[in-house]
């Protein structure tokens, strides 16, 4: 009855979730009557807005009074901001070019094969970028398939990938689902009626879709871009692993010998991710959209001669995003065992090690969920249940912290727990960690958290209220189980990017507390590739699974 | 369905006086009293966004108004610096799509409202034997039928024997048939247990049909309480004569004693000063020999029909005929005063 289908597959991304509005007519007017928030939500409002802004504030402090602002104009700071910009763009492009053209193929046309292609579409998901970039690289070096496939033709291969090449081919093939599914979702919502109406006024398929489809995709096509234009700017495994120094490496880099430095170009990498984010929320809020109501059976194109081509491309994209790193991992691993003189070095697996790091994966990204959800839920209700200017200010606090890069929330946190002086016990500690994954992901949870609390209906709750019900047993009796569901999926998108987080889990987990990115990492600059590739299809496998509840069964529902 | 008198609570009245709501902006009630006696039907009508459900609310202490008092029995719940918690209130209500809880099965729907130690005592089965739902209880809301869910919704608003009883528009969301039942079977209940009721609804038959009293409201003020054949017959003002029941409208200058229009002589039953206009109900013309006006229009009910003449020196006029084939589009007719009195309404 009151299923939160509301999320789409686009949830994935935070800023492309639009929460349901479709509250009926009286239900709107009687909102502006439900008044001021209870003081009890709006002070848990503040209080979250204040731990939101905390690590950015720090970052804004820090860079202030650190009296190396001058260094921003140098060129030597101003180098790897231009690298930091021009990835970015490049992956973008070709980014919004595979999603939009991958969505198209699967939602609108004839494509043989289309449910197996929108199943695996989004799925490159599943890789973190730098697991992504170490499964290129490995395969490529001797002992990877690549490498021995070629050897085997006795050619010694000395192509390594990196660099620019590098990062923007292993970047695109990671992001394009961030455009793939908003589009995805837009193309398959969008009413067939639209392009026969255009049909029957004259215009040939392909001006339908310049003049019709196109402009109806583009805001989802915008916004998805532009995130994908985030991730790239906040990316530091992928292009540590390419030898590719944007701005996080610099920051890195320098957060030890040059805290001013580090700091300053924190704050210009703050500044970039705001803009980007600020934009995407303008796109993602403009746009006319035309829903399509009841009937979804959308248009298929034949696709005719044009078939063979269009097979091509998806079977290019998914193997390159999806199949090539999974092969590539998997030779290293299976095979690591039988050929040990084959590798730069020997197998050196423990199973204990993994399954201790899967362990604390899945524990610190189930408590981090958990937290998440706990802390963003007087956000959510303070939006979807009252009108007020405090709940627009804290839910920009909340968004603004997915904006803020993993690397630097960590790198503010570490200084901050160093130099705050009644906090020095923190240093190190789980707390911080989670806090850390809490302040970069709790956008997430926040859209679907705001999207469960208005799928109680508020006649629900007056319902209840009528029949005696205190405030304490509407919320556990009425409230919470109708947003279980909803609640769940938001939990379970922090859970996936938090187990998939590098910088902030290398940096800022407890010493001796290692999750599967860290070994993955560590064994990666080991150059124990098989024991990395081990490691990597675990964390893969897992977030395969998750990702397959959260978005493709979605995603499935769409259709 | 069954009743089952309601024991140590007997129905309370309940009072409105000078009730005023305003959502920042301009006023949703303005200055609103209405009473209504322990047991009265009473319903409010309105078009939509007139106020009436923002009344229901404001009784039910779901909207806080910003001026006026409300009181239930002696006790007074809005008002006088007193704000009674609608939890606290003792006041049911039925929602416009039940707004039954979908994760709890029917049973515990119903048990809801109950003090614990009252949710095993037999009183759960005796809400759902008076709605004649008995053997739903353990099925969940889902899987019910519309008309059911509206039933059991109301089960478990009487369960706590509440003083007051509110319905939110509880048969919009049915579909015509079930929705003729449903009321029906509503009424008789509603009838016999002989609780104090206010509903809102935005049809005019169905507060006729239910209400002892129809408070009509427009633009957040009362137009006009009273029984149905006082609203029908003597509308308070030209709004409710049109917005209760189908009426042609003559205008008179002098409406005292007879008036002069182009269906003859109408005698004024109700006069007023001035110009006015002269209500004059379907039923209360008649078509038949003659000639001074012709048939544009004809729509055909079954029971009986509505004949649109435009007359020849006037407007153009509703009639109320016995069905039959006897009118056509095009015929020359002469439409009658048959009525025994009109009421002359201020321009």
């Amino acid at each position: 009855m009151n299923e939160p289908s509301t999320v789409t597959p686009s949830t994935v991304t935070p800023s492309t979730v639009t929460p349901s509005t479709a509250v009926p007519d009286r239900a709107v007017r009687h909102r502006a009557g439900s008044g001021r928030p209870p003081w009890d939500l709006s002070v848990g409002a503040i209080a979250v807005a204040a731990l939101f802004a905390l690590p950015g504030g720090y970052v804004l402090w820090r860079a202030l009074t650190g009296g190396a602002l001058h260094l921003l104009v140098e060129r030597r700071a101003l180098e790897p901001l231009w690298r930091t910009i021009q990835l970015a763009f490049l992956v973008s492009a070709s980014a919004a070019l595979t999603g939009t053209a991958l969505a198209w193929l699967t939602v609108r046309t004839d494509l043989p094969l289309r449910r197996f292609w929108r199943v695996v579409a989004p799925l490159p998901l599943v890789y973190p970028s730098f697991v992504g970039a170490a499964a290129f690289r490995s395969g490529l070096t001797p002992g990877g398939i690549v490498h021995d496939l070629v050897g085997h033709l006795g050619i010694d291969l000395q192509f390594r990938l990196q660099g620019l090449v590098g990062a923007w081919l292993v970047l695109t093939l990671f992001t394009y689902p961030y455009v793939y599914l908003p589009v995805a979702a837009r193309l398959s919502a969008l009413p067939s009626s639209l392009e026969e109406n255009a049909r029957l006024l004259g215009d040939r398929p392909l001006q339908v879709f310049r003049r019709v489809v196109l402009p109806q995709a583009s805001s989802s096509i915008a916004a998805g871009a532009l995130l994908v234009f985030l991730y790239t700017v906040s990316d530091f495994g992928a292009v540590h692993l390419m030898r590719f120094e944007t701005l996080t490496q610099t920051i890195y880099r320098t957060r030890l010998f040059d805290q001013g430095r580090s700091f300053a170009l924190a704050l210009l990498l703050l500044g970039l991710a705001l803009v980007v984010v600020a934009a995407e929320r303008t796109v993602a809020r403009h746009g006319a959209r035309t829903e399509a109501l009841g009937d979804r059976s959308s248009l298929r194109i034949p696709l005719g001669r044009w078939k063979a081509p269009a097979i091509a491309t998806c079977s290019l994209v998914v193997g390159l995003a999806l199949f090539a790193p999974a092969v590539s991992l998997a030779d290293w691993g299976l095979f690591g065992w039988f050929r040990q003189r084959r590798g730069l070095a020997e197998l050196r697996l423990d199973w204990g090690d993994v399954a201790g790091a899967t362990w604390s994966t899945v524990w610190v990204s189930t408590v981090t969920a958990v937290v998440a959800i706990a802390v963003v839920l007087p956000v959510a209700y303070l939006l979807a249940r009252h009108r007020s200017r405090l709940g627009g200010i804290v839910n920009g606090v909340v968004v603004a912290g997915f904006a803020i890069p993993g690397l630097v929330v960590a790198i503010s946190l570490i200084f901050w727990t160093l130099h705050a002086s009644p906090f020095e016990f923190l240093i190190g500690t789980m707390p911080v960690l989670v806090f850390a994954y809490v302040v970069h992901f709790g956008a997430l949870a926040v859209r679907t958290a705001q999207v469960a609390v208005s799928s109680v209906p508020r006649q629900m709750n007056d319902a209840a209220r009528l029949l005696g019900a205190g405030r304490l047993r509407r919320f556990f009796t009425v409230d919470l189980p109708i947003m279980a569901p909803g609640l769940a999926a938001g939990a379970g998108l922090v859970m996936l990017s938090t187990m998939k987080e590098l910088p902030a889990t290398l940096l800022v987990s407890p010493i001796g507390f290692r999750t599967l990115v860290v070994r993955i990492w560590d064994t990666y600059e080991a150059l124990y590739l098989a024991e990395m590739a081990i490691l990597s299809l675990v964390l893969v496998a897992i977030s395969a699974l998750l990702t397959w509840f959260l978005v493709v069964r979605r995603a499935d529902h769409l259709a | 369905m069954r009743a089952v008198p309601v024991d140590d609570n007997a129905p309370a009245g309940l009072r409105v006086k000078d009730l005023s709501v305003a959502y920042d902006g301009p006023h949703v009630l303005t200055d609103l009293s209405l009473g209504v006696a322990p047991g009265e039907l009473v319903a409010l009508l309105g078009p939509s966004g007139c106020g009436k459900t923002t009344l229901l609310r404001s009784i039910a202490g779901l909207e806080r108004p910003d001026r006026g008092t409300i009181s239930v029995g002696n006790r007074i719940v809005t008002g006088n610096g007193t704000f009674v918690p609608p939890e606290r209130r003792r006041i049911g209500m039925v929602f416009q799509d039940g707004a039954l809880f979908p994760h709890l099965d029917v049973r515990r729907n119903v048990a809801y409202g109950l003090p614990r130690d009252q949710r095993r005592n037999g009183r759960v089965d005796e809400a759902l034997d008076m709605v004649g739902l008995a053997d739903v209880a353990d099925r969940m809301p889902g899987t019910l039928s519309g008309g059911q869910q509206q039933r059991v919704a109301l089960a478990r608003a009487l369960a706590p024997r509440p003083g007051v009883l509110l319905l939110d528009e509880p048969f919009s969301n049915l579909d015509a048939t079930l929705r003729l039942q449903v009321r029906a079977e509503m009424h008789r209940l509603l009838v016999d247990l002989g609780i104090t009721t206010i509903f809102v609804t935005h049809d005019q038959e169905e507060a006729f049909v239910l209400g002892d009293r129809v408070a009509v409201l427009h633009d957040g003020r009362l137009a006009q309480v009273g029984t149905p054949d006082d609203l029908y017959r003597r509308p308070a003002d030209r709004w409710v004569a049109t917005f209760v029941g189908d009426a042609n409208l003559f205008r008179c200058s002098r409406p005292i004693g007879t008036c002069l229009t182009p269906v003859g002589e109408v005698p004024v039953l109700v006069g007023c000063d001035g110009p006015a206009d002269l209500l004059l109900r379907p039923e209360d013309l008649a078509v038949g020999e003659g000639d001074n006006g012709t048939i544009e229009l004809v729509e055909y009910y079954g029971h009986d029909a509505m004949v649109h003449v435009l007359l020849d020196d006037g407007p153009s006029v509703k009639v109320r005929t016995e069905a039959g084939p006897a009118h056509r589009r095009g015929d020359r007719v002469g439409v009658t005063y048959v009525g025994s009195g009109a009421v002359a309404l201020k321009l």
